[in-house]
C-alpha cells in the first residue's frame, strides 16, 4: 500500500471535504477520509464500480493505490478552468468560479477559495493563454525545423504571433476591460506584469532574437507597446471579425521597422560624418605639418 | 537528454531549461557577460591611450582574448535565455574610461589595472564554480567546463 502523504503539498483535506458535502447530497457511498481513498481491502473494490467524482482512479488487486490524489493548487487550476465557460455571462467573479466548481460536482463553497474580485480566475486565464501561444509557437519553429514550413519574416511573425494571442480574448471580449482594469489592481501588478513579460520574450525568442546587447529591452519594450495598444483598439472595435485590429496591428509592426531601420540609417550616417571630420582633421594637421617642416 | 541533464549544443539556439536552478544560472551568466563586456571596454579605453606605443601589440593580444570570452557568453545568453544586464550602457562607459585613464598613468599604471581586474574576475569565477558544484555537479558539467 503506497501512502501518497507528502509534507509539503498540503494532501487534500479541502477537496475531501468538499467532495464529501457534494458527495453527500448525491447520496453516495463516502470514500475514506484520509488521503488513503482505496485502503487495505483491494478486494473489496468492485471493478465495475464507476469511480466517484470527476477523479479517474484505478485500483488493481495487488492493493496498488493510483496517483488518485492531487494538490490544491491542482484543484484550484481544475475549478478556475472549468469557471472560464460561466465567465461571457456571469463575468470575471466568484459566481463563474461557483458555476465551475458545481460542474466538476463540489460545493458552490469552492469559490471560498479565491478572492472575491475574481482575480485568481483572470491571472490564470491569462497563463493558459500564454502557455497556448507557446505551444503554438514551438509547434511553427518544429516545422521550419523540418522543413515543412517557411520561415516567416520577422514582421510578419511578430504580426501572426500578436494576433493569435488576441484572438484568445475573443470568446470573453465583452468582459475582458473590466479584466485588464483588475490585472491593473495594485496586488495584481506583480504578477499580471510577470506574465505579460514572459509572454512578449517568448514571443521574441521564437521570432529568433539573439540579441545580448540594450536591444534586447528595446525591442521588448517596443513590442509590449504594440501589444498593449492593439489589445486596446481591440477592445473599441465592432468590425467584422476584428478586422481593423488586425490592420493597427500591421501598421504598428511596420511603424517599428521602420523605426528601427531609421536608426540603422542615422547611426550609419553618423558614423560616415564622424569618419569623413577625422579624414578632414588629419588632412589638415598633415598640411600644416607639411608646411611647418617646410 | 540524460535525466535532469542539460545539453549545451551550440548550433541551436536553446538549451534544455528543464531541471537547472534557473534564477542561479540567469544570474551567474548574466554577471559573467556584463564583466567581459567591461573587460572589452577597459582593453578599448587602454588602446585608445597605448595603442601606438610599445605596449600596444599587448594590449590588443589580451583584448582579443576578451572578446573571445564575450563571444562565449553571448551564446551561453542565448542558449539559456538569460536577458543582458540593463545597466550595459553605464558598463560600456564605465570600462572605457577605467581604461582611458589607467593608460593615461602610463604602461605601469594599465597592466596594473589589469591585472586588478583580472584577480578579481578569477576570484569571481572560482565562487561560481564552488556555488554550482555545490548544486550539482553531473547537472552543470558542461556549464562548468566552460569555466
Amino acid at each position: 500500500v503506497r501512502c501518497q502523504l507528502s509534507p509539503p503539498q498540503r494532501p487534500l483535506q479541502a477537496s475531501a471535504v468538499l467532495r464529501r458535502v457534494s458527495d453527500e447530497q448525491k447520496k453516495e457511498p463516502l470514500a475514506s477520509s484520509s488521503q488513503q481513498q482505496f485502503s487495505s481491502h483491494p478486494t473489496d473494490h468492485q471493478p465495475e464500480q464507476e469511480p466517484q467524482g470527476p477523479r479517474p482512479s484505478y485500483t488493481g488487486q495487488g492493493g496498488q493505490e493510483s496517483e488518485d490524489y492531487e494538490s490544491e493548487e491542482q484543484l484550484q487550476h481544475r475549478i478556475l478552468t472549468a469557471a472560464l465557460e460561466f465567465v461571457p455571462e456571469h463575468g470575471w467573479t466568484a459566481e463563474a468560479i461557483a458555476e465551475g466548481a458545481k460542474t466538476l460536482g463540489l460545493s458552490v463553497a469552492a469559490a471560498g477559495m479565491f478572492h472575491s474580485d475574481g482575480s485568481e480566475l483572470i491571472l490564470h486565464f491569462v497563463s493558459q493563454c500564454n502557455t497556448k501561444l507557446s505551444e503554438l509557437l514551438e509547434q511553427e519553429q518544429k516545422l521550419v525545423q523540418l522543413g515543412e514550413a517557411e520561415k516567416k519574416p520577422t514582421d510578419q511573425f511578430l504580426r501572426d504571433a500578436v494576433e493569435a494571442r488576441l484572438r484568445m480574448l475573443i470568446p470573453y471580449i465583452e468582459k475582458w476591460p473590466q479584466a485588464l482594469s483588475i490585472l491593473l489592481l495594485p496586488h495584481n501588478i506583480p504578477s499580471s506584469l510577470n506574465l505579460l513579460t514572459s509572454m512578449i520574450d517568448d514571443i521574441w525568442h521564437y521570432a529568433g532574437d539573439q540579441s545580448t546587447d540594450f536591444n534586447w529591452y528595446t525591442r521588448r519594450a517596443v513590442l509590449t507597446g504594440i501589444y498593449n495598444t492593439t489589445e486596446l483598439v481591440m477592445m473599441q472595435d465592432s468590425s467584422p471579425d476584428f478586422e481593423d485590429t488586425w490592420r493597427f496591428l500591421e501598421n504598428r509592426v511596420a511603424d517599428a521597422k521602420n523605426m528601427g531601420n531609421t536608426a540603422n540609417q542615422v547611426q550609419s550616417t553618423g558614423e560616415a560624418l564622424v569618419q569623413g571630420l577625422m579624414g578632414a582633421a588629419v588632412t589638415v594637421s598633415n598640411a600644416e605639418t607639411s608646411r611647418a617642416v617646410r | 537528454l540524460p535525466a535532469g541533464g542539460v545539453s549545451l549544443r551550440l548550433c541551436s539556439t536553446r538549451v534544455a531549461l528543464e531541471g537547472i536552478n534557473k534564477p542561479v544560472i540567469d544570474r551567474i551568466i548574466r554577471v559573467d557577460h556584463a564583466g567581459e563586456y567591461g573587460a572589452n571596454r577597459i582593453y578599448a579605453g587602454q588602446m585608445a591611450v597605448l595603442g601606438r606605443s610599445s605596449v600596444g601589440p599587448v594590449i590588443r593580444q589580451m583584448w582579443n582574448q576578451e572578446k573571445d570570452h564575450l563571444k562565449k557568453f553571448d551564446e551561453l545568453m542565448v542558449a539559456y535565455r538569460v536577458r543582458p544586464t540593463v545597466l550595459l550602457p553605464f558598463w560600456n562607459v564605465a570600462g572605457f574610461v577605467l581604461g582611458a585613464g589607467s593608460a593615461l598613468l602610463g604602461k605601469k599604471g594599465a597592466m596594473a589595472c589589469t591585472v586588478a581586474v583580472e584577480e578579481s574576475i578569477s576570484d569571481h569565477y572560482n565562487s561560481q564554480i564552488r556555488t554550482l558544484m555545490e548544486e550539482d555537479p553531473e547537472k552543470y558539467k558542461e556549464l562548468l567546463q566552460v569555466f
